[in-house]
């Protein structure tokens, strides 16, 4: 008698019987987006575990956090992971990114489920901020601070968002509460949805993409036994990682904000918004923190759009897709040099 | 097969993380205190348990006593049970990381400097905010000169021909006594300290040797023995033996490096050594523009102030140069000098010489007068606070007669006994001393024109 029996597990139905070889290669998608979905359920699962002793409250919110990290057992694993995870899920969704679109995997019938993970990256940036506003540090703080304003940039629109971001006339006990609710419940639901669709629809459009079969050659399949087994491996190596992370690398924690007190003279933005931050010091907030990150989006979201006809699926820098390519990395290259002139600022 | 084999790494590698997460879950770095606390005091004397700690006044948890094991009250009247840490130092209560918890403290590892104090020492619910001028410390202590250093800085100004008269018109920071009417040769303001002090070609000097390295309450002090102390109101009230020892049980303050106060403690019983480590030092040269450090000290005893014996006290004391009378070193600054002479009476003042007051003649009269005298009268006076402080609250009782300086402050510490002789209880020692009065004596001082120094040339003793 066996009580567990793996093709009758949940995780291991999920996957089709057989899938193409070309696209099962660990060298095409490096399991990115598996590891993604990973850091996606960890981030979600210690993120539960924090709920249990966080305290949304300008008055309570980082003592409750000092005390996660020093004093409950096994509190600054959690909060570790949560951390890291959560970092892990935005560099593989981002290089996730970069896969899809230097394997050309965006081409149709794969253009609506490029916008999807679009969307989900997003959705990840936002939810990474919200977190990141949670700690009620003078680092949390500053962020805010900036972040609301830059809403408010909006044209028509921004002071309305901003009361509906902030729910205030300025940022206090309902910004934090608002934040909260929308990393806790809102933004989680909204990224579980997103998530299982964008995993649905990869099925949808035909499996993880391929080269546009060619009646000549017979096409190979590997079965999902060995996907199986290729993800239980990355899940160990990836958990094991996000372990040791959180065990021996502390997640920063700054003195509690103080909204009455001046903000710090030298404040970084999280990674991620490094390069909005850099490009605040020398463009008007309207275009450095609203247009131009709207722009690079919009430059992503057309991406699919340019030549719909081109081939060169499922290879890696194919001749095909030399224009997005060189577009892409050229928007890489100005983001990643942005980050670092700012970190060495 | 080879997939296989990476499949049992891959989970041989994740057991061993959650291993390492489980080892690093139990051994936490705060674990380390108490360890070394019951190394020192014997095994099990404390428990390795997280430690919190709820003051009485605050409500809010402190989980400082974890680390910081027997560390002890900082004095009888600021008990950590009713005061906790946090009010004072600052930093985050809940923290068990050492640099979390010591980030946000107010004033490094002294409160009381004078950049901070206002905010720990001299907030209205403490030494701030009366009425009565006397008890709020901090604003007192901040116009005094040992704060001002404005005598020091007219003299050394006048010396050069920076300005045209001795007369004091500069502090180290700008000062207003907004009070009215001020008393005799009390000063309305001192402007904050010109740049250059003196002149482009001394200011290096004069920053190095008399305003960084100066004795006077904003500064550090060198760090080396006889010198070591504190800055601010710590630089009395925190006691530094000679060696910079650390005396206490706090196992987190190294015993290995001098530089520490003897223990956490504040006090108002300061004995000589407290005072010396800035006064009786050596001298300094205007001619040279440096400190010219006494040199016939022995290496600095290691042992506390507080047990120094009368040889001890003989060659610690005073510099070769001083004159001094038995009583003068047998006894403690602090017994003849008060507290308004030492922290101020709250206004600014141009020189030392406005404000010592204290003389021999003060206790011992003169051949033709008896000393002041002034009866306690009320239990919760000043002189009986100031007995109370001291822990000699027993010396002193409503009724009792104690002796009234020129300035009308009353030395607690010398009050008339039941026969009639004065008595003087010493404030470190507790010792009691039978004053000798100069009336009915073989002196022949002329009370009204001499002071101390006259004293001296019959009374002094020799080394």
């Amino acid at each position: 008698m066996r009580l567990w029996r793996k093709e009758k597990s949940l995780l291991y139905a999920l996957h089709p019987a057989r899938i193409p070889a070309a696209g099962a290669r660990f060298t095409y998608t490096f399991g990115l987006g598996g590891l993604a979905l990973l850091a996606a359920v960890v981030t979600a699962l210690s993120g539960l575990a924090l709920t249990l002793y966080y305290v949304p409250t300008p008055a309570e919110a980082h003592d409750s956090l000092v005390l996660v990290a020093d004093v409950v057992a096994f509190g600054a694993i959690a909060r570790g992971l949560h951390f890291w995870a959560a970092q892990l899920m935005v560099v593989a969704a981002t290089l996730h990114l970069a896969r899809v679109a230097f394997t050309s995997a965006y081409r149709p019938p794969r253009e609506f489920n490029w916008l999807v993970g679009l969307a989900l990256l997003v959705l990840t940036i936002v939810w990474d901020f919200s977190g990141y506003v949670l700690r009620w540090d003078d680092g949390a703080h500053w962020a805010l601070l900036i972040g609301t304003n830059l809403v408010r940039e909006v044209p028509l629109l921004g002071e309305g968002l901003y009361r509906a971001l902030v729910g205030d006339t300025q940022i206090g006990a309902s910004a934090l509460l608002r934040f909260y609710a929308w990393h806790v419940v809102g933004l989680t639901l909204a990224g579980a949805v997103g998530i299982v669709y964008h995993l649905w629809r990869v099925r949808r459009d035909g499996g993880i993409s391929q080269p546009p079969s060619a009646s000549t050659a017979p096409r190979a399949f590997v079965s999902r036994d060995h996907l199986f087994t290729s993800e239980g491996i990355a899940t160990a190596l990836a958990g094991a990682l996000l372990l040791l992370l959180a065990a021996f690398a502390p997640v920063a924690l700054g003195p509690a904000a103080d909204l009455r007190a001046g903000l710090a003279d030298r404040v970084q933005a999280p990674w991620v918004f490094l390069w909005v931050q850099s490009l605040l010091r020398f463009l008007p907030p309207l275009w450095a923190g609203v247009l131009l990150p709207l722009g690079v989006l919009a430059l992503l979201a057309s991406l699919p759009f340019w030549n719909r006809r081109a081939t060169g699926r499922a290879s890696w820098f194919s001749p095909a897709g030399r224009g997005e390519q060189v577009a892409l990395a050229c928007l890489a290259l100005v983001l990643i040099g942005l980050s670092l002139a700012e970190v060495l600022r | 097969m080879k997939r296989s084999w990476l499949a049992g790494l891959a989970a041989l590698a994740l057991v061993a993380a959650i291993g390492m997460v489980f080892w690093r879950e139990a051994h936490p770095g705060w674990q380390a205190w108490p360890t070394l606390y019951n190394a020192r005091q014997g095994p099990e004397a404390v428990p390795l348990v997280v430690q919190a700690l709820v003051p009485t006044q605050t409500g809010r948890p402190e989980l400082c006593p974890t680390c910081h094991v027997g560390i002890g009250d900082i004095s009888p009247s600021h008990p950590a049970e009713a005061f906790g840490c946090v009010v004072c130092h600052g930093g985050e209560p809940l923290a068990l990381d050492a640099d979390r918890a010591h980030s946000t403290m107010r004033g490094g590892r002294n409160p009381s400097d004078l950049s901070v104090a206002e905010t720990s020492c001299g907030t209205e619910d403490c030494h701030g905010g009366y009425a009565d001028g006397e008890r709020n410390h901090v604003d007192r202590v901040q116009n005094s000169l040992q704060a001002t250093y404005a005598g020091a800085i007219a003299v050394l100004r006048y010396t050069f021909g920076a300005q045209d008269s001795p007369t004091a018109q500069y502090a180290l920071q700008a000062r207003t006594d907004a009070s009215r009417p001020l008393p005799a040769k009390a000063l309305p303001s001192l402007a904050a300290l010109p740049s250059p002090v003196v002149n482009a070609t001394l200011d290096g000097r004069v920053q190095q040797n008399c305003l960084e390295g100066g004795c006077h309450l904003w500064s550090q002090p060198a760090a080396q023995p006889y010198y070591y102390r504190a800055s601010g109101c710590a630089a009395c009230h925190y006691l530094y033996d000679d060696d910079g020892q650390y005396r206490g049980a706090d196992p987190t303050t190294p015993v290995e490096e001098p530089g520490h106060g003897a223990e956490h403690r504040l006090t108002t019983a300061v004995p000589f050594t407290q005072c010396n480590h800035c006064h009786n030092r050596g001298n300094y040269s205007l001619k040279q523009m440096a400190f010219l450090p006494r040199e016939d000290l022995p290496a600095a005893p290691a042992a506390p102030a507080a047990e120094a014996d009368e040889a001890r006290r003989l060659a610690e004391y005073y510099q070769p140069m001083g004159e001094f009378t038995r009583c003068e070193y047998e006894l403690d600054c602090v017994d003849c000098h008060t507290g308004g002479e030492v922290m101020g009476d709250g206004h600014l003042y141009g020189g030392k010489q406005e404000r010592n007051y204290v003389q021999c003649q003060t206790c011992h009269g003169t051949p033709t007068a008896p000393p002041r005298l002034a009866t306690i009268r009320e239990s919760d006076e000043l002189a009986r606070r100031r007995a109370r402080l001291a822990g000699r609250e027993d010396f002193l009782a409503v009724g009792d007669s104690v002796v009234e300086t020129e300035s009308g402050e009353l030395l607690w510490s010398v009050k008339r006994g039941a026969n009639g002789e004065l008595q003087q209880i010493a404030k470190v020692t507790g010792q009691v001393y039978t004053v000798p009065l100069v009336a009915g004596s073989k002196c022949e001082q002329d009370g009204t024109t001499q002071t101390s120094d006259h004293c001296h040339q019959c009374h002094s003793v020799s080394r």
